[in-house]
C-alpha cells in the first residue's frame, strides 16, 4: 500500500553569484532552517536524499558524498539523485518514494549547487554534455541550443520577443518580495530587448543567472504527520519523462516530455481538468520563453496560448493562474538543483500560507511545480494539495 | 564489434582525442577560512561541539553527529599518532616515484579526527602504526594559507 506523504518543513540559503560558504556549509544552513521550521532535529530523520547537478560545477567528483555531512547524511541511508536541471523537482520525488514505499517515516531532501567554483564560467562545464565526437569538435555554447529552441517556439506560434520579455519583467518583479533573491528588479520590456544579445533571439535579460545556493525539505508519512504539524501539504502526484537523446529528434516547439510527466502526475492526483483545478504554478523558468513553453507542456493552456495569458496578466501573482510567484529562476537565481527552493519549496510555502509577501491571494489549495533538465529534454512534475 | 587486440596501451587502438578542460576557484568556506588562517600562523585549528564533547579537525560550522551549529574554534595539538599508513611507490599519474613516499592518516592528540598527510624524516621501514608524529610547518614567509604550508609530519623526538 502506498503511504500518503506530506511536506512539513522547508529551508533555503540566499542565492548569490558566489557565497562565502562551501557546498557543505550551504547544505547545513538550508537543512537547519528546514529542521527548525518543523521543530525537528536530525535524530527525527531516518533517510536523506541529496539532489545535485553535474559534479563539474562544484569541481568535486562524487560531490554527493562530499556534501553528505552538511546535509545530515552521516550514518543514515543516503543517496544522491541527479537529473540535471530537473533535479529540483526530481529529488523531492525521490524523497516521496522513500516515504510512500513505507521504507521511511521522515525523509530529508537536500539540494545544492556551487556554480561559482567553475571558472571562468559554469558554461564551460556544459560544453561536456555534448557528444564528444559528433558535436563537441564544433565548439557549441549551450546557449545556442536555447536560442534555437526559442526561435522554433516563436516561429511555430508567431510569438513576439516583446511577449516573451514580459515573463522576465514579471518574475524579476516578483523576486523583489523574496528575501533570498539575487536579481529582483523593476525592469521593462525595453530593458530586456535592449540588453546584450547572447545568441539571437536570446538577450541577457531573457536568461537566469548562475548562482550558489542550497535548499531542503522534510517529507513525512501519514503515520507520523500528526506528531509534527497540523498544517501539512500533501504530495498527491509525481511524474517524470525524458525525450530523445538526439537534439534533432525532438519537437522543440512543444515540450512533450513535460506533457508526459504532467499527465503521469495529474492521473495520480486525480486531476482531470488542470486549468480549473490548479491554483498556483511554478514552472521552470531558466529562460523567459521556457516559462511559456512549460505552461503549455503542463497542459495549463493551449499550444501558443501562454504568451497571450501573460500579456493579459493571468499569470501575475494576483491573476487567475499565478505563475512563478516566487520570482523564479529569472529573479531569485538559478543554482541548478537548489532551485528546488523556488519550485517545490515555494509551492509548499504557498499552499501552507507561509509565503509572506509572495503569498498569492485566495487561499490556494492545489499547486504544481515543474523542473526541466538533463540534456534539455527531461521534465519532472509534482502536484501538491493542502 | 569491439577491439579484439590485446593491449595495455589504448593509444595504439583507433580513437578520438579529447579533453574535459575545466578550471576552478574553490571556496575555503566559513570554517575553512579559520583553519587556513591558523595554518598561516603555524597553528592547527578545530571546532568544539559542546553537546558531543568533541573537537572536530579540520573545523566545521556544524557537528555532523548531532547537527548543532559550532561556534567555538580552538587551537589543537600539532602532535598525534599514525592511525594507519602506506608506502607509495607510484604517483598520481601511475608513474614510479624516485623515492618511496610515506602517506599516513594522523589522529591528532585530544581531538576527533586529524589529517591525511606526508610523513618524512624517517625511513619507510621504521614507520609503525601508533608512531608519535608532529606537524613540520614551512617558514612563516613561505606560507600561503595552503595545506602544503605543513610540509609533512615527522617523528616526535
Amino acid at each position: 500500500m502506498v503511504k500518503d506523504v506530506a511536506v512539513i518543513g522547508a529551508g533555503m540559503t540566499i542565492f548569490r553569484r558566489r557565497l562565502k560558504e562551501t557546498g557543505k556549509e550551504m547544505c547545513f544552513e538550508a537543512t537547519k532552517m528546514a529542521l527548525d521550521s518543523a521543530g525537528m532535529t536530525l535524530k527525527d530523520v531516518d533517510t536523506v536524499v541529496m539532489g545535485s547537478a553535474p559534479d563539474a560545477f562544484d569541481g568535486i567528483h562524487m560531490k554527493g558524498e562530499n556534501l553528505l555531512d552538511g546535509a545530515g547524511g552521516y550514518h543514515k541511508p543516503y543517496m544522491r539523485v541527479f537529473t540535471g536541471g530537473g533535479t529540483g523537482v526530481f529529488a523531492p520525488i525521490a524523497g516521496w518514494w522513500h516515504v510512500a514505499s513505507g521504507m521511511s517515516d521522515v525523509c530529508l531532501v537536500v539540494c545544492e549547487e556551487k556554480m561559482s567554483s567553475c571558472y571562468p564560467h559554469p558554461q564551460s562545464a556544459f560544453a561536456h554534455i555534448w557528444d564528444p565526437i559528433i558535436d563537441r569538435p564544433l565548439k557549441p555554447n549551450l546557449m545556442w541550443i536555447f536560442a534555437m529552441e526559442m526561435n522554433r517556439y516563436m516561429h511555430a506560434h508567431n510569438v513576439s520577443k516583446e511577449d516573451i520579455a514580459l515573463v522576465a519583467v514579471k518574475n524579476k518583479k516578483n523576486a523583489l518580495d523574496h528575501p533570498c533573491a539575487q536579481l529582483g528588479a523593476n525592469i521593462t520590456v525595453d530593458d530586456v530587448l535592449n540588453s546584450e544579445v547572447i545568441a539571437w533571439p536570446v538577450n541577457l535579460l531573457d536568461v537566469s543567472p548562475p548562482s550558489d545556493g542550497a535548499a531542503a525539505m522534510l517529507l513525512v508519512s501519514e503515520d507520523v504527520v500528526s506528531n509534527h504539524t497540523d498544517n501539512p501539504v500533501w504530495i498527491e502526484g509525481v511524474g517524470w519523462s525524458i525525450d530523445s537523446t538526439m537534439w534533432t529528434n525532438r519537437d522543440l516547439s512543444f515540450p512533450q516530455y513535460v506533457a508526459k510527466a504532467a499527465k503521469m502526475a495529474y492521473k495520480m492526483a486525480r486531476i482531470d481538468n488542470p486549468r480549473r483545478q490548479i491554483d498556483v504554478v511554478e514552472p521552470y523558468d531558466p529562460f523567459d520563453y521556457k516559462e511559456l513553453h512549460h505552461l503549455e507542456g503542463l497542459l495549463l493552456c493551449d499550444k501558443g496560448e501562454a504568451p497571450v495569458l501573460t500579456r493579459e496578466g493571468v499569470t501575475q501573482r494576483d491573476g487567475d493562474l499565478p505563475c512563478c510567484p516566487s520570482g523564479g529562476l529569472l529573479g531569485v537565481g538559478n543554482p541548478i538543483a537548489a532551485t528546488m527552493a523556488v519550485k517545490t519549496c515555494e509551492i509548499y510555502w504557498q499552499l501552507s500560507g507561509q509565503a509572506g509577501k509572495r503569498q498569492v491571494p485566495g487561499d490556494p489549495r492545489t499547486g504544481v511545480c515543474q523542473a526541466w533538465g538533463d540534456l534539455m529534454q527531461y521534465g519532472s512534475v509534482m502536484v501538491m494539495r493542502s | 564489434m569491439t577491439f579484439l587486440e590485446k593491449t595495455t596501451d589504448v593509444r595504439k587502438l583507433r580513437h578520438w582525442d579529447g579533453d574535459m578542460e575545466a578550471q576552478y576557484l574553490y571556496t575555503t568556506g566559513i570554517a575553512g577560512d579559520i583553519f587556513f588562517k591558523g595554518i598561516m600562523n603555524g597553528k592547527i585549528m578545530g571546532s568544539k561541539c559542546e553537546k558531543c564533547n568533541r573537537i572536530c579537525v579540520p573545523p566545521r560550522i556544524y557537528c555532523e553527529v548531532c547537527f548543532e551549529r559550532l561556534n567555538e574554534y580552538v587551537e589543537v595539538s600539532k602532535k598525534g599518532k599514525i592511525h594507519t599508513y602506506t608506502i607509495a611507490k607510484i604517483d598520481i599519474e601511475d608513474k614510479r616515484l624516485k623515492e618511496p613516499l610515506i602517506w599516513a592518516m594522523i589522529k591528532l592528540d585530544g581531538v576527533d579526527g586529524g589529517m591525511v598527510h606526508k610523513v618524512s624524516e624517517i625511513a619507510p621501514k621504521e614507520v609503525k602504526i601508533g608512531l608519535k608524529v608532529e606537524a613540520k610547518f614551512k617558514n612563516k614567509k613561505e606560507r600561503k594559507g595552503s595545506i602544503l604550508d605543513i610540509e609533512y609530519f615527522k617523528p616526535v623526538k
